[in-house]
């Protein structure tokens, strides 16, 4: 058992990298780095300061003013289960476009049924709804989602190179009439999905139809996510009245246009109470469940469930700590440094797999342990010791982690992701997180910021609570549930303790078999199949985004 | 029956340390002596020999109302006054520091009256009336949860507690608030709490051995006493993780009676 975990440490050879030094030795030199001059990154953002405050007149960014960066090493970042070794600068959102875009692509997304709108052409207008219909509909709506004219002339219309981003797709779970949809349309179960994955999807939405909306990134930008169910909604009641040579205004309308704007509309999140207001489709209201349901590592690894917990994480990093609670509900630049403890340097992807070669060979195999609080507490101990240990023993493994809440979100991760898939139960997982948490606190006599001292603290007794007003399943719980709403770092563990008994057990999704579908599409811009390493791209200034404006400036 | 305190949990010299320091009974070991001088330096609050600001009059001027609250509490020497509040702040090395910040406000809220504490991973916030934290100061310097290398006495700009160490073994600072000093052996602060230089070096002493804080510390640790050697610590973490789980829904114990 020792000399499988042994082979694992993938974060020594990360720590080699990023130090040049032994990672397990306690003392280095400061203070001889020639501070922001280090960093190529920083240094280019000196001289490009220098030129917008020539041609501004107002001094912008100024390290010399601030406080002295690099008086130890600006180390670079190895990104998970990846070869990219990164500038810790081009972590912030800000910086990297594929980070924009994973939200992007979230935010502009939603499903619309189509059951509902064919149901009222066939039995209130007894019209047909054929394939050939089906196919006529989608051409129609391809043309007016990104801001064609369908039933008006002399209409102000958006130039395509401004939203060539935008598409709508179709996925049913009949096999049938899947096979008769135009391939250029439709999202195909059977072919993104590995068989027996395939199936349970398939007969999870039956005969239903549905279709997967993309707005253009833009309007997402330049509105918000409430306006990506209205943008859609008017386009599809526009193109059904194409499609069907409807009147304008006969009653069915109506219909169509509730259906297509709220019945049948499945969002990605829902709106949130009025002292965190936003609307729909914006990151705070999206559950846990729904954000592994976009990532698509458990149908390109199904083996392998520690990837796509680990994916699920970086995901849940990004959309939640750095953008949602980085800027939407705070601003500034101290969140990255602390979100991307979670995938970078291999660190908690060894963290993870420890528990999984814990669950194999103290049980056998996942979802086999019965969820009792002595099995949670057991479990929860042994992988929070190893990890916190792991800090100790190696030095250069603590300072990449230099705050206690970097190291207080990782090995907490590490115990909830082990229990829930050990347990095959979430619930039992995140009830781990908070054992994991004193167990911490009482190790080292520390342990991370104000969340850690107060939620963590009393959150044991809301893991088990199933009530409306108190509690969710796990999976439905998401960073607007309270005792999570000011918890930055811990967004993207509660991802990843929502994934792992699903990952686990191998199941085909996490919440919604809809929303997996719908990101197993490859005509996004966003590559949810490989989150991590897109972020490298992004990193590297390798990834070509959606939403640009070049068409539109001189 | 009197109620003996236990303070903590466990029978390893790490749980001991922390009951020794969470005691106001102990009297903590003296290892260095500083003037008041410099205390009021290396904070920075004050000038050295400037009065201490006030925010309102002395308690006995004010012609207080008649309260049984204030007739049970004795007001701090810095409340008497009307001493504005004023802190210290420490950062701890993961690397066998005497203290955590955990174990500072269990033991400063033992040891001391009138304060407010702060915990984070690194650091740990004592606020107070400014005469008061003077006092406290002095006292957390000079006895044996300071020490030179491992402790710092930091206002902002707090890292460092899981940095690696330079090599003289300090902490790393980024405002560089002390050097060593390789003739006297010496930790001299050379900046305030705040980063300002300051008239003077302040000497802190000498750096204690490693050997000699990992008989100190209060820190379980991989490469020290584990965690896994005293199973009271254990079994205290999970007795709390089960009455904070079902303490609110069953009214049961652990073993379901």
């Amino acid at each position: 058992m020792v000399s499988k975990m042994e082979s694992r440490k993938l974060y020594i050879k990360s720590m080699e990298k990023k130090f040049k030094e032994k990672p397990d030795d306690r003392k280095t030199e400061f203070y001889n780095y020639g501070t922001w001059r280090q960093s190529k990154r920083k240094t280019a953002y000196v001289e490009a300061a220098k030129k917008i405050e020539a041609e501004r007149g107002i001094p912008g960014y100024n390290p010399d003013v601030g406080l002295a960066q690099g008086q130890r090493l600006l180390m670079p970042y190895q990104l998970n289960h990846t070869d990219y070794i990164v500038d810790m600068d081009d972590l912030h959102f800000m910086n990297n476009a594929a980070m924009q875009q994973i939200w992007d692509d979230m935010r502009r997304t939603v499903i619309v049924g189509m059951d509902m709108a064919h149901n009222i052409l066939e039995k209130r207008l007894g019209k047909e709804v054929t394939p050939e219909t089906i196919n006529h509909y989608m051409e129609l709506i391809n043309h007016a989602m990104p801001g064609g004219a369908v039933i008006q002339e002399h209409m102000c219309e958006v130039n395509p190179e401004i939203a060539s981003d935008c598409y709508v797709k179709f996925f049913t779970g009949d096999d049938e009439l899947a096979d008769q949809i135009d391939k250029r349309f439709l999202i195909d179960i059977n072919k993104n999905f590995p068989e027996d994955q395939a199936e349970a999807i398939k007969n999870a939405i039956g005969k239903s139809s549905y279709q997967v909306v993309r707005v253009p990134t833009l309007v997402g930008r330049v509105c918000d996510g409430g306006t990506i169910s209205r943008w859609s909604g008017m386009q599809i009641g526009m193109t059904m009245m194409g499609a069907y040579n409807m009147a304008a205004g006969e009653a069915a309308t109506a219909d169509f246009s509730y259906a297509a704007k709220h019945a049948s509309v499945i969002e990605m999140s829902s709106f949130m109470p009025v002292r965190r207001a936003r609307g729909s489709n914006e990151p705070g209201g999206m559950p846990f469940g729904v954000l592994a349901d976009c990532v698509q590592s458990s149908r390109l690894y199904p083996d392998d469930p520690g990837r796509h917990t680990l994916e699920v994480i970086a995901a849940g990093a990004v959309v939640y700590d750095q953008i949602y609670l980085g800027s939407y509900m705070s601003g500034g630049v101290g969140f990255t440094q602390y979100a991307s403890a979670t995938y970078t340097d291999n660190i908690l992807e060894d963290f993870v797999y420890y528990g999984i070669d814990y669950i194999k060979d103290k049980y056998g195999d996942f979802c086999t342990v019965e969820p009792t609080v002595a099995n949670i507490e057991k479990i929860s101990t042994d992988i929070a010791v190893y990890c916190l240990e792991t800090y100790e023993n190696y030095p250069t493994v603590m300072e990449s982690h230099f705050g206690g809440s970097q190291r207080a979100a990782c090995i907490s991760a590490a115990s909830g992701c082990a229990t829930a898939m050990a347990t095959g139960s979430a619930t039992a997982g995140i009830n781990a997180w908070y054992q994991s948490q004193l167990l911490h606190k009482e190790e080292m006599g520390r342990l991370g910021f104000y969340g850690y001292d107060l939620q963590d603290q009393c959150g044991s007794s809301n893991s088990f609570s199933f009530r409306s007003d108190e509690g969710l399943p796990f999976e439905m719980r998401g960073p607007n549930y309270p005792n999570y709403a000011m918890n930055v770092g811990h967004m993207s563990a509660y991802s990843g303790i929502a994934t792992a008994p699903h990952a686990a057990r191998g199941d085909a999704w996490t919440l919604s078999p809809l929303i997996k579908v719908a990101f197993s599409d490859n005509s996004l811009i966003f590559d949810f199949g490989h989150v991590v390493e897109c972020y490298g791209k992004g990193a590297m200034r390798e990834f070509v985004p959606a939403g640009e404006r070049d068409a539109i400036t001189p | 029956m009197a109620y003996k305190a236990q303070f903590a949990p466990g029978s390893s010299i790490i749980s001991k340390n922390r009951r020794k320091y969470m005691d106001p009974d102990y009297q903590l070991k003296k290892l260095r002596s500083l003037s008041d001088e410099d205390i009021v330096l290396v904070l920075g609050h004050r000038a050295p020999g400037e009065d201490f600001k006030s925010v309102h009059p002395p308690l006995e001027e004010m012609g207080e109302p008649d309260c049984i609250i204030r007739e049970l509490v004795e007001p701090t020497e810095g409340a008497k006054a009307g001493d504005r509040i004023r802190y210290v702040q420490f950062t701890d090395s993961v690397y066998s520091a005497p203290i955590t910040p955990y174990q500072r406000a269990w033991a400063y809220c033992h040891r001391y009256r009138g304060i407010d504490t702060g915990t984070l991973s690194g650091r740990q916030i004592i606020e107070a009336r400014e005469r008061d934290v003077e006092k406290i100061s002095k006292e957390l310097i000079e006895t044996e949860i300071f020490d030179p290398a491992r402790t710092g006495i930091r206002g902002r700009t707090v890292h460092g507690h899981a940095v690696r160490l330079d090599e003289n073994g300090l902490m790393f600072d980024a405002m560089r608030r002390y050097i060593y000093d390789a003739t006297s052996g010496e930790v001299k602060y050379v900046k305030n709490m705040v980063g300002e230089p300051i008239d003077r070096p302040v000497s802190v002493g000498k750096p204690m051995a490693d050997a000699e804080l990992e008989k100190m510390t209060t820190m379980f640790r991989g490469d020290g006493v584990s965690i896994n050697d005293d199973q009271e610590v254990i079994d205290v973490v999970n007795s709390v993780h089960w009455g904070r789980t079902f303490g609110g829904f069953k009214s049961v114990n652990r073993d379901g009676e």
